[in-house]
């Protein structure tokens, strides 16, 4: 129903403007390619090979790598929707995958209809840990989250490093990665034949599951009262800010955790040292292009996914070297934030 | 009125598919002050920023002494002695008032001279050092028109200068307002006080409805048909009633209390914002809180609202409380939420509108069609916007919203700031409902002859320091002079 609170938003534009970004990244990047002796038309037939070029490619390349981008993506846009400018997604991320791991190696003896939801909670459980550091930061000290939430980044992402060299390396010792978790930790595929696992199903549920918590719940109109205007939430006297900001920090914490529990549950099996490509930081383009509405972030975080599948294709089939594929992905997400900046400004004009 | 200063005509501006302006014009002669009038919405704010250039008109034309222009941006405006002192404060929270001033001038040494003889001459005292984050209402209004002064402006636009400042500071203000036209500067003035107005203005110019609907030389008007002008056509406006309220007519000891204060303090960074306060609100009553910005009404208005807590003493309060806050765009409303959700701020906790963990929209709806439709807001449906509406139908919408939360206790800070005679009297017809059927009203207000129309008690507030007047002393003199004593005066 187009006739609920807080479904303004107008469906197009968001289509409108990645085809805008895809037009302005084709122009720049084709420049940038020709100037550094690249064909621009094998590059983007590799991109587009590579990510929709087949049914097969698109559900095992694009839709996989979409499944942590969509989860990091909904714990940023619950974060931006309440004014919580959590930037920590990736080390959240990190700490999710390390308590899956960790779970799953502990818990071994567990049979899977058990142990995959603990497996999965543990991880929203560590990213919701990861989260509560900054988010009592700024509650009782008043410190800004966007520094501490990046720095917490780092200290997860060396926390993981440091775990695949130590306590939970595997037995061999040899190489930086944790023993593989037990098959009864692991989700099962969601189409056979292909690479998709359940988590893509569980990103899509808890996408709808958000977007009607923040449509119909009190605590949903809360947390975009508190994002909206918070001085009004605050003199409405109904609105008990601090508790809403930590409940929505911890949530946000707790989505980006699980991110790593289904890459870790569904993709790789172990813990590996560099184990996100920065899904965390990618995620903030995918929440801002998708105007932070849960439903919206499900296609932005198919959009990226299939933008990373393609760059995988572009260095290996087109030959084009790594850096260039980085600099096509950055063109993307600036042309997106670029345009999502005048989309706004220009909604926002109005009568004083 | 031999030449013309500035000429707008024709002018037409859209935003969206709300038409602000529909062929207004407006003619600015030197040495005047040029008084703009009309209802909340019929469009002066956003012709004064079409002077000021804020904004672009869609279509029409302005010439300044004969030359057609443009002005694309405020500095264009500025280029062309144009000066706009905004209704909205446009000034940086975290810098003092002297750098404030500075900004776009100079540096605060060079600016701090022609800010003390502006201030010499003017009488408008604003502390210069603090950080304008801490300053109230009043003091940030009192920087903008000094901001605008410093500019040295041939067109000095007003916005809505007074609605903050004592009565003494309107005096004041005005004086200086008439010198400056004496040294032919023009003055162009938007107030909602018709008295003010006529008082102070050469000429008036009365908008409605987007279009210029007269223009005459002041004394061709007076206040009725100045009304007739505004709003098209006859409209009742009630006289004031002096001590109106009802629930009079009940012995005092009778009315049932509905909460109190007993010896509140409250202090902010070591400063002591309320000094033992005390006060006992009863049923039918409605107690006005009479005093100059940043007196200790605003931590006043947010304890008996239940929003802060007192640092000492004890607050006894009901659990039916409606706040009207001072500030509607920003504490009142959120402007990117519709009328609904808005509604939603106020009701969305209660026991009707809630079940379970979801909110109950369709009932919220209903109420917020019932607001709109009793309180008479213009706006195309519920689902609008509220920064859409123009700043008396926002109101509107406030008041409807805390009147229903009102069960015992409505707190009215400055309620009609900004609101236009129609909308005010609207405002206060509905806090003397509110009153008769038995609802305790604190009205807090700058507005001096507010307070005066619609108490049944009268307060006034000084540094800290709420003092009851005694009914002998109850005229603009008498509560002028409490409002100005300090706490050593007892």
């Amino acid at each position: 129903m187009s006739d609920e609170p807080g479904s303004r938003s107008r469906a197009w534009e968001p289509v409108l403007i990645a085809a805008g970004a895809v037009a302005l990244t084709a122009v720049v990047g084709s420049i940038l390619l020709l100037a550094g002796g690249h064909s621009p038309v094998a590059a983007a037939a590799a991109l587009v090979n590579g990510s929709v070029g087949s049914w097969r490619t698109f559900v095992s390349i694009t839709l996989v790598r979409a499944v942590p981008l969509t989860f990091t993506g909904l714990a940023v846009a619950l974060a931006f929707r309440a004014g919580v400018w959590n930037i920590g997604a990736e080390g959240q991320l990190y700490a999710g995958a390390i308590c899956a791991v960790a779970a799953g190696l502990s818990l071994a003896w567990m049979p899977g209809l058990v142990l995959v939801p603990i497996v999965l909670g543990a991880s929203a459980f560590g990213g919701a840990v990861w989260a509560a550091v900054p988010t009592v930061m700024r509650v009782r000290f008043g410190v800004g989250e966007v520094i501490t939430t990046l720095l917490m980044n780092y200290v997860g992402i060396h926390l993981a490093a440091y775990m695949v060299h130590g306590p939970l390396q595997e037995a061999r010792g040899v190489f930086p990665q944790s023993e593989a978790i037990p098959a009864a930790a692991r989700l099962p595929l969601l189409l056979p034949g292909t690479r998709l696992h359940l988590g893509f199903a569980v990103a899509v549920i808890l996408a709808i599951a958000m977007a009607v918590l923040m449509r119909r719940s009190r605590l949903g109109f809360q947390i975009r009262a508190l994002g909206a205007a918070p001085e009004v939430a605050r003199v409405s006297g109904r609105i008990r800010t601090t508790r809403v900001l930590a409940i929505t920090f911890l949530a946000s914490g707790a989505i980006a955790g699980l991110a790593g529990g289904v890459q870790v549950s569904g993709v790789t099996y172990t813990l590996l040292e560099s184990f996100s490509p920065g899904w965390g930081y990618t995620a903030i383009a995918v929440a801002l292009l998708a105007g932070l509405d849960p439903i919206g972030v499900i296609v932005t975080g198919v959009l990226f996914g299939a933008l990373q599948a393609g760059a995988g294709a572009m260095q290996r089939d087109a030959g084009i070297p790594q850096v260039w594929v980085g600099v096509v992905e950055a063109l993307v997400i600036l042309a997106v934030l670029g345009l999502d900046r005048v989309r706004r400004t220009r909604r926002t004009e109005r009568a004083p | 009125m031999t030449d013309t200063l500035a000429r707008l005509s024709g002018i037409e501006r859209r935003f969206g598919s709300v038409v602000a302006l529909a062929g207004a014009s407006l003619e600015i002669a030197p040495a005047e002050i040029h008084g703009v009038l009309g209802a909340n919405g019929a469009g002066k704010s956003t012709l004064l920023h079409i002077l000021g250039g804020m904004l672009q008109p869609d279509a029409g034309e302005i010439e300044i002494q004969g030359q057609s222009v443009m002005l694309r941006t405020p500095r264009d405006a500025w280029g062309h002695g144009i000066a706009l002192v905004h209704q909205h404060f446009t000034l940086v929270p975290a810098l003092s008032g002297l750098e404030n001033l500075a900004l776009g001038s100079g540096t605060p040494v060079t600016v701090g001279n022609a800010v003390a003889e502006i201030m010499e001459r003017t009488g408008l005292r604003v502390p210069l050092d603090e950080p304008v984050s801490s300053l109230g209402i009043g003091d940030r209004q009192r920087l903008e028109i000094l901001k605008a002064l410093l500019r040295e402006p041939t067109i000095l636009v007003l916005d809505e200068p007074t609605a903050v400042l004592s009565p003494a500071e309107v005096q004041g203000l005005f004086a200086l307002l008439r010198t400056m036209a004496a040294e032919g500067c023009a003055v162009v003035l938007v107030a909602h006080k018709l008295r003010e107005v006529l008082g102070v203005a050469d000429r008036i110019t009365v908008l409605r409805d987007g279009r210029t609907v007269a223009s005459d030389r002041a004394d061709a008007f007076d206040e009725p048909s100045l009304v007739r002008a505004m709003v098209g056509g006859e409209v009742e406006v009630p006289a004031p009633q002096p001590n109106g309220a009802s629930g009079e007519h009940l012995p005092k000891e009778e009315r049932t209390i509905v909460g109190s204060l007993t010896d509140v303090r409250v202090v902010i960074d070591g400063v002591t914002r309320l000094d033992s306060v005390s006060m006992t609100m009863r049923r039918g009553e409605i107690l006005g809180v009479a005093g100059i910005e940043g007196n200790g009404q605003r931590e006043l208005a947010l304890v008996l609202a239940g929003r802060q807590g007192p640092d000492g003493g004890s607050a006894r309060l009901p659990s039916g409380i409606g706040f009207v806050p001072q500030d509607r765009s920003r504490e009142g409303l959120i402007p990117s939420f519709d009328l609904v959700e808005n509604v939603a701020l106020a009701l969305h906790q209660s026991d009707e509108y809630r079940d379970g963990p979801w909110v109950r929209w369709d009932e919220i709806r209903g109420e917020a069609d019932r607001i709109v439709q009793h309180h008479g807001v213009v706006t195309t449906s519920t689902r609008t916007l509220a920064g859409a509406l123009s700043g008396g139908n926002q109101q509107r919408v406030v008041v409807g919203r805390e009147v229903a939360m009102a069960t015992d206790l409505l707190v009215a800070e400055n309620p009609t700031r900004g609101l236009d005679i129609v909308s005010a009297t609207f405002v206060h017809a509905e806090l003397r409902r509110l009153a008769s059927v038995g609802v305790s009203i604190v009205l807090i207000s700058t507005d001096l002859d507010e307070v005066l129309d619609m108490s049944t008690s009268v307060y006034a507030m000084s540094r800290g320091v709420l003092r009851e007047v005694p009914s002998n002393q109850r005229t603009r003199a008498g509560v002028g002079a409490l409002m100005l004593s300090g706490p050593a005066d007892e």
